[in-house]
């Protein structure tokens, strides 16, 4: 499946897989499909994740106490695909275990699964030349992070080497929700642009790390294709499961991923 | 950036042991934590090839993986902190945890240009355990009145063991990479003091 997102409010949703549980995860992925999210991320555990977040951090220290596996999120992936055919699927992973799987294995076997797009948070397009290869000849969609620090180079290359969509973070550090979003989010998005052509043409541009709450979402949408929520979902999931049992997290990530798309009027202040 | 700085240790080194002895030494022992002291200590003599360079890591308290910080021994190559070197990890890639008596070596992973000398085989990486690190504290103490840190001794077991294997006009020059003092507390509970 092509990653394809609806102009006006095209979301990303980012899952650690195996937090609380498998079967939880694959209900939360479809449920989050059904609310509305185009692409869902799915977080390979790793044992140290250095972009990301307290959130996220306790996240995958849980998933990986479980035993989750690479493997594991593959078999995922091809069970998620199985029910929804349309949906965009991302491996969201840091690098070292998918070296370890083998690069050429993994490639085939994320193929095999129907997966579009790998996302190898530590992968930095100067060193991708064997990464890139593998990737194309599976034809799955490499994506790379561009950070309001990356020079016009560096730029140019991620912009050059991604499909499906560009990652751009919206401020420098890690993975967490915040209050308000910084004006680098717009300023690096239009930057991009240069490469990836218009919005709305050409490659899109997703828009990452502190996405929060709806009008996060709705600002995000006046310059980008799509926004990326993690931290707050993990932190839901985290919440509702503790508080009411991980079988309600499901309806609860849904109807947080249904209150992101605000009405347009509550928007025109 | 950190062997630019740090290779001023083999500069000073290679100075005073050719004022002092006249010739290159044997070997130059170091122990490797992140590599930095070691890489310091081998940098001017990597061209000098009749120079052995050793770099010793921590055997720790076992060889079982998180018993120890032995990474060419026990570890694969992998990227950890977007580095590509060896690292300690398990076979789904997760970072193993590490032991040592010295929290200086306590890591899963090597600086990268000792992996390059490890494979081309100019340096070669043995490895010493916590019992020998503190028998060489006790040893180089009561015999040179040197405190060496916990990390810096292992070198120093290193060199006890290879000493005695050698022709007595041979010349090992161990780096002692820090002092003892910051040890006493692990030193005083680990050698019931
Ligand atoms: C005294 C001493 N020596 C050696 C090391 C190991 O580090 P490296 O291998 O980078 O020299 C440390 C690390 O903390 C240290 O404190």
């Amino acid at each position: 499946m092509p990653i394809r997102f609806d102009p006006k409010h095209g979301l990303i949703v980012y899952l650690t897989v195996g937090d609380p549980s498998l079967d939880a995860t694959r209900a939360i992925a479809l449920a989050a499909i059904d609310a509305g999210a185009a692409v869902i991320e799915l977080g390979v555990p790793f044992s140290d994740p250095l972009a990301d977040g307290p959130v996220i951090q306790r996240a995958m220290e849980r998933a990986v106490a479980r035993g989750v596996r690479l493997a594991d999120v593959l078999q995922m992936a091809r069970e998620i695909r199985a029910e929804r055919p349309a949906a965009g699927l991302v491996i969201f992973s840091y690098l070292n275990p998918i070296l370890r799987y083998g690069l050429k294995r993994f490639a085939d076997d994320a193929a095999a699964a129907g997966v579009d797009g790998v996302l190898a948070t530590d992968m930095i397009v100067e060193e991708a030349g064997e990464y890139l290869a593998e990737l194309a000849r599976a034809g799955l969609a490499p994506i790379f992070l561009a950070a309001p620090t990356s020079p016009d180079d560096r730029l140019e290359a991620i912009a050059t080497h991604s499909k499906g969509f560009v990652y751009a973070i919206s401020r420098t550090g890690i993975t967490g929700t915040q209050q308000t979003l910084t004006s680098n989010a717009a300023a690096l998005v239009a930057r991009i642009r240069r490469w990836t052509g218009p919005q709305g043409q050409g490659l899109p541009v997703a828009v990452g790390f502190g996405i929060s709450n709806a009008e996060h979402v709705a600002q995000v949408a006046e310059f980008a294709d799509a926004a990326v929520v993690g931290s707050a979902i993990v932190e839901l999931i985290e919440r509702a499961t503790s508080q009411n049992g991980a079988e309600t997290a499901p309806a609860a990530v849904a109807r947080f991923i249904k209150g992101l798309r605000l009405p347009q009027a509550a928007l025109a202040r | 950036m950190v062997r630019d700085f740090q290779r001023i240790i083999s500069i000073e080194m290679k100075q005073q042991i050719l004022e002092k002895e006249g010739r290159l030494p044997s070997a130059v022992i170091a122990c490797v934590g992140g590599g930095s002291n070691a890489i310091g200590a081998f940098y001017e003599f990597i061209q000098d090839r009749q120079v052995r360079l050793i770099g010793v890591e921590a055997g720790g308290r076992g060889t079982e993986l998180g018993e120890h910080a032995a990474r060419f021994k026990g570890g694969a190559p992998g990227v950890l902190q977007g580095t590509f070197s060896y690292v300690l990890q398990d076979a789904d890639g997760q970072i193993a945890l590490t032991h040592s008596v010295s929290a200086g070596l306590d890591y899963a992973s090597i600086g990268p240009e000792h992996a390059a000398l490890h494979d081309s085989g100019r340096a070669e990486y043995v490895s010493q355990d916590d019992a020998a690190a503190l028998g060489a504290v006790v040893k180089l103490a009561r015999t040179e009145g040197i405190l060496p840190a916990l990390e810096s001794a292992h070198a120093v077991a290193e060199a006890l063991r290879l000493a005695p294997t050698l022709p007595a006009r041979e010349i090992l020059v161990v780096n002692l990479s820090g002092r003892g003092d910051k040890d006493m507390g692990i030193l005083a509970r680990e050698l019931k003091l």
